[in-house]
């Protein structure tokens, strides 16, 4: 298990960058924000693609400090990047294993086991040109698990795909991340694929990190709310804590304020399976003139936004219990 | 149809061309893939490389023969210590081609290394592969194409190399006469005329085969690349 502690500065340009954040080693971090705000710098930074300065320690290991740099090859830390980068001289099979030759022979998995988990058993023996997109980027990550990281990087290794392709993604990562065990730092600008994968967030703007922790604390912080698009807003809950059709894995999902309807009572003959009682912590005013309400309920703090007439003629008002109608499974 | 004089023509001519070609290779492959980056003097390196082709060829023979002649600090060296004479012999002719044909190989290998795609170096620097290990593994093999059609252009110059040979290693028969010397030789005695055109038209056909050669591999090498 080892974590990534990470206190680096960096320019590129007129562009300044400082973060000191730290990524458990039994993870997933996401690293989000806006675009331009160094997120794919900090993390080539981290690879040991471009030169930075401060600390970067995996581990007990010191990959970067004053006076000692390693080299990318010999940092143990893998990198999946927005597109696939597969050798075109070779074939599927052997850009895995040109990954897997050179891994430490006592961490590599089985090659074929590799192949099954990503099933691409039928597309090993063509060359990488006449793959699909997500052939392609299923090959990648076959790579990137072959090469036995001891910590994986991926910048937005979604960023190309939409819907549902998109989902069956992020599915792939967190099977891979817990079939072996591999810890992940993941690049996103997406509230809902963060959600669908953090365990722990890292909020970057503008070179600085904002907010960071445990996924549902960091995204509590007002400063993160900042981060987000004024219809993004919203509130972090636990998949087990909610009634889903999902698979019962845990992971969170991303209640958004403008999705959560609000009741004064407990709502009977209604098809949404999850009503959360709460208490309500704030009503705040928004720019708009709406009413973002926040409500203590026992899957945690969630938000809902609604008008000023619902307030008034549902006597919404700190301290009062409130019902929040959530439809968990439009995610 | 060739007299045995022409076969031993068109041996010697092949022999010096493979020979230059054999040692000029590698380091114009080195020197390519270096001009192919930045680093501090790469312009001197590339006006140095170029020499052979600004300079006229005697004058390249002729500073070959100062350098590497029987009384050249290097030759005289050479010639002591590990007993190898390079003038007026076959290994002469082939290193005075080696350098006037090395130019040719460097700038067409430099255009493979420079088409590469900077990105899969990163790809394969971190999956643990260094320096050295992307060189051989990625950069040699994506430029194959191009080194290889870079190698027969400069084999079929080299058959043609005129003026450097002849200053350096001289026209003997069986030893450094190649096409073109022959050439020149017959046109120097009365009556020579059809022999000359007989070996012009050798030389026309293995020039153009040489291209068209060098045309067909690029294009089979660019479509497995590419799958």
């Amino acid at each position: 298990m080892k974590t990534l502690d990470v206190h680096v500065r960096l320019t590129r340009g007129a562009f300044r960058l400082a973060a000191k954040f730290t990524a458990p080693g039994d993870g997933i971090t996401v690293l989000f924000g806006p675009s331009g705000g160094g997120k794919s710098s900090l993390l080539a930074a981290i690879a040991g693609l471009v030169p930075s300065q401060g600390e970067i320690r995996l581990g007990k290991r010191m990959l970067s400090a004053q006076g000692t740099h390693l080299p990318p090859h010999k940092r143990g830390i893998g990198m999946v990047f927005q597109d696939a980068r597969l050798f075109p001289h070779l074939t599927a099979r052997r850009n895995i294993a040109y990954a897997w030759t050179r891994a430490p022979a006592d961490k590599r998995p089985r090659l074929e086991e590799v192949a099954r988990f990503f099933d691409i058993m039928a597309l090993l023996d063509r060359p990488v040109g006449n793959l699909s997109g997500g052939e392609k980027s299923r090959v990648a990550l076959a790579r990137a698990l072959a090469a036995a990281p001891d910590f994986l990087l991926l910048d937005e290794p979604f960023a190309a795909l939409d819907g549902q392709r998109r989902r069956a993604f992020i599915k792939v990562l967190l099977e891979m991340h817990r079939s072996f065990h591999l810890p992940m730092l993941v690049v996103t600008h997406s509230i809902d694929d963060a959600a669908s994968l953090a365990s722990h967030l890292v909020a970057l703007k503008a070179g600085e990190v904002v907010s960071s922790g445990p996924f549902d604390a960091a995204t509590a912080d007002p400063a993160f709310a900042a981060l987000l698009d004024a219809r993004d807003n919203g509130a972090a809950v636990s998949s087990l804590l909610l009634h889903t059709v999902h698979d019962k894995a845990q992971r969170y999902l991303w209640l958004r304020a403008d999705q959560v309807v609000l009741a004064a009572e407990r709502p009977k003959a209604i098809s949404t399976r999850n009503i959360l009682e709460g208490e309500i912590l704030s009503i705040r005013q928004e720019a708009d003139g709406g009413r973002m309400v926040a409500l203590q309920t026992k899957a945690g703090r969630i938000l809902s936004r609604v008008t000023a007439e619902a307030v008034d003629e549902l006597a919404l008002a700190q301290g009062r219990k409130a019902w929040a109608l959530v439809k968990a499974h439009a995610f | 149809m060739l007299s045995a004089a022409e076969w031993e023509i068109l041996a010697t001519s092949f022999r010096v061309a493979l020979l230059a070609l054999v040692w000029s290779l590698p380091l114009a492959i080195a020197c390519a893939f270096l001009l192919s980056r930045r680093f501090p003097g790469k312009f001197t390196l590339d006006g140095l490389v170029h020499l052979p082709i600004i300079l006229p060829p005697v004058l390249t023979g002729f500073l070959l023969l100062l350098l590497l002649g029987r009384r050249g600090p290097v030759g005289v060296w050479l010639e002591d210590v590990a007993g190898i004479r390079l003038v007026f012999t076959q290994e002469g002719a082939a290193l005075a081609t080696a350098v006037m044909i090395f130019p040719i190989l460097v700038r067409a290998i430099r255009i493979a290394f420079e088409a590469m795609d900077a990105r899969l170096f990163q790809a394969a620097s971190v999956l643990r592969a260094g320096p050295w290990d992307r060189f051989f593994t990625l950069a040699l093999p994506l430029a194959a194409p191009g080194i290889l059609a870079g190698a027969v252009t400069a084999f079929a110059a080299g058959m043609g190399e005129f003026g450097a040979v002849i200053t350096f290693a001289a026209n003997i028969p069986g030893e450094t006469q190649t096409l073109p010397l022959a050439i020149y030789a017959v046109l120097q005695q009365p009556g020579g005329e059809a022999q000359a055109l007989r070996l012009a038209a050798m030389s026309f056909a293995l020039a153009l085969s040489g291209l068209i050669g060098a045309e067909l591999l690029q294009r089979w090498m660019r479509r497995r690349l590419q799958g």
